[in-house]
């Protein structure tokens, strides 16, 4: 029955509900771009979800353990194998995602009797300049959205991923309006803080339109802090190392919330 | 980058593949040479092998970490091909490994072991341990055992690292081309001019103004350079320092912090009180 053509189409629907409702508690991930480089952080008790990929590449994701593995080991190998065989230089961000990971979550979201990868991803790609910075997101049917870097202009310099659209929607729009790509280091990691304490807390109350007040999102700030660790990771910018990606303690992270 | 879908194996191998076996695995590191004794004919086979590691390496531990220096001299056979080789190559921010040997080899084996370091840090997400990471080295010396005995690809290297568990302290290991490994307390040496080095360095270690170990930086340094400068003596294949070119050898320092290159003028100025 599934080979009839509307049959398939609704396996995917269904497909793509079920994967949407097991995405939807993820916590969000932000990156942000600044003066000296890529901040990626997120807030959560227990898993590690912010990866070193490759000299200047890394990944945060949201989804089922086993998936994100898979899907990271992939790209390291193939990060490591071109960077091996021709240069560190010559590995890049759109390639990989463009050309190895999407065309596989695709074609494993599509068929139907296999599994898909119940995983959401966020890559980032650290440039000589802020302007140079790649922001990808890579959904689990195969599709990519980019930071809108066109040939023509930069893009933003931020990217996140969260659990609903409503939620990284938010999310955007307020670092859109509190994000600068000039930031201090400090600067970018109170919006990226603040960015995830938007999103989720739209996760919670999923009806809200309106970005909440400043004094609001402190308190829902402190709330979490006090029973969850910030998990951090940085893309340098200094080009003289050639490994560029360093994570960051909890506890040196802690001492600049409050100075 | 393969353009081609990835094939994700559904097995269990998460942990026990390596950088080279992924490499093996891809097709881009060749397999194991194996020395076939029974091959007589039309094979490059060569009854007596000459070990033709010609240079000078040495690397001896001093109050701030282990110094590595080399001279710069790659020959040919009699021809001296290049006088600024780089022989002593870092391989991670705590790892040094020294060669003596084949350059072609050495600087392939010494790209493997660089990748299979991070590689194994980001798939494990756990820096690799520093017996792992001598053991790596050692493994990729007896795969290319077979070029050995065929008369081509010796590498006899040295490896300096520092290791942070259980107690943090330097560590220097030299090996043989079959890939045995020794760690030594004070002082390696490989190469064709390193019994004139060993010399040196077991003389200043026992009977010099104070033990290797007690060395400052300068001193470490005046020493390194005056043991191959001694080594280029009476070793056609040991660089030393050219004075005429002003090149001087490498010295490369390995400490709590990480690695750092002396700067030619460094050197310059040391061998120019010490030395010359």
């Amino acid at each position: 029955m599934i080979e009839e053509p509307y049959r398939w189409v609704e396996a995917i629907a269904n497909r793509r509900e079920y994967i949407e409702t097991q995405l939807a508690s993820g916590s969000p991930i932000a990156a942000l771009g600044y003066r000296e480089g890529i901040l990626f952080l997120t807030l959560g008790p227990t898993r590690q979800k912010i990866f070193e990929i490759y000299d200047r590449i890394a990944m945060g994701a949201i989804g089922h353990p086993g998936d994100i593995e898979r899907l990271r080991m992939a790209a390291i190998e193939l990060a490591s194998t071109e960077g091996f065989t021709r240069s560190a230089g010559d590995v890049s961000l759109r390639r990989l995602v463009h050309y190895s990971l999407s065309p596989v979550m695709k074609s494993a979201f599509e068929q139907v009797y296999g599994a898909p990868y119940l995983a959401r991803m966020l890559f980032a790609e650290v440039g000589m300049t802020p302007d140079e910075d790649l922001f990808l997101r890579v959904e689990f049917d195969g599709e990519i959205a980019s930071n809108g870097a066109t040939f023509a202009q930069a893009g933003q310099d931020f990217a996140v991923l969260s659990g609903t659209t409503q939620s990284r929607e938010m999310m955007e729009s307020f670092l859109k309006a509190e994000h600068r790509p000039d930031a201090t280091f400090k600067a970018a990691f109170k919006s990226g803080l603040d960015a995830w304490a938007v999103g989720h807390m739209t996760l919670q109350t999923s009806d809200t339109k309106e970005l909440p007040e400043p004094a609001a999102l402190r308190k829902y700030e402190q709330e979490q802090l006090a029973n969850t660790g910030i998990e951090a990771g940085i893309l340098e910018r200094d080009p003289s190392r050639g490994i560029r990606y360093r994570a960051l303690m909890d506890k040196e992270l802690r001492a600049l919330i409050h100075d | 980058m393969e353009l081609s879908l990835v094939a994700l194996d559904q097995s269990f191998s998460g942990t026990a593949d390596d950088f080279p076996a992924l490499l093996r695995r891809k097709g881009l590191l060749g397999p194991a040479p194996v020395f076939d004794r029974t091959a007589q004919v039309g094979t490059p086979y060569q009854k007596t092998w000459q070990p033709t590691e010609a240079t000078t390496i040495l690397a001896f531990k001093f109050s701030g970490g282990v110094l590595v220096a080399g001279d710069r001299r790659a020959t040919s056979g009699n021809t001296v091909v290049y006088d600024r080789a780089d022989k002593v190559l870092e391989i991670d921010r705590h790892s040094i490994m020294a060669i003596a040997g084949v350059p072609a080899t050495a600087w392939e084996m010494a790209r493997v072991l660089e990748h299979s370091f991070q590689y194994f840090r980001r798939t494990q997400l756990q820096e690799m341990s520093v017996d792992g990471k001598v053991r790596a080295l050692s493994k990729l010396l007896r795969d290319n055992f077979g070029f050995v005995m065929q008369g081509v690809g010796m590498v006899v290297p040295i490896f300096a690292t520092y290791d942070f568990h259980p107690k943090p302290e330097a560590r220097l290991y030299f090996y043989d081309a079959m890939g045995a490994q020794f760690e030594v307390t004070d002082y390696a040496a490989t190469g064709s001019g390193s019994p004139a080095v060993r010399g040196i360095l077991y003389y200043e270690n026992h009977w010099g103004v104070k033990p290797l170990q007690e060395l400052s930086e300068d001193e470490a340094a005046a020493i390194a350079l005056r043991a191959l400068d001694t080594a280029a003596e009476s070793d056609t294949s040991t660089g030393g320092v050219d004075r005429s070119g002003k090149i001087y050898p490498l010295i490369k320092i390995v400490s709590r912090e990480g690695i750092t290159t002396l700067p030619e003028d460094k050197v310059a100025s040391v061998f120019k009180e010490k030395v010359a």
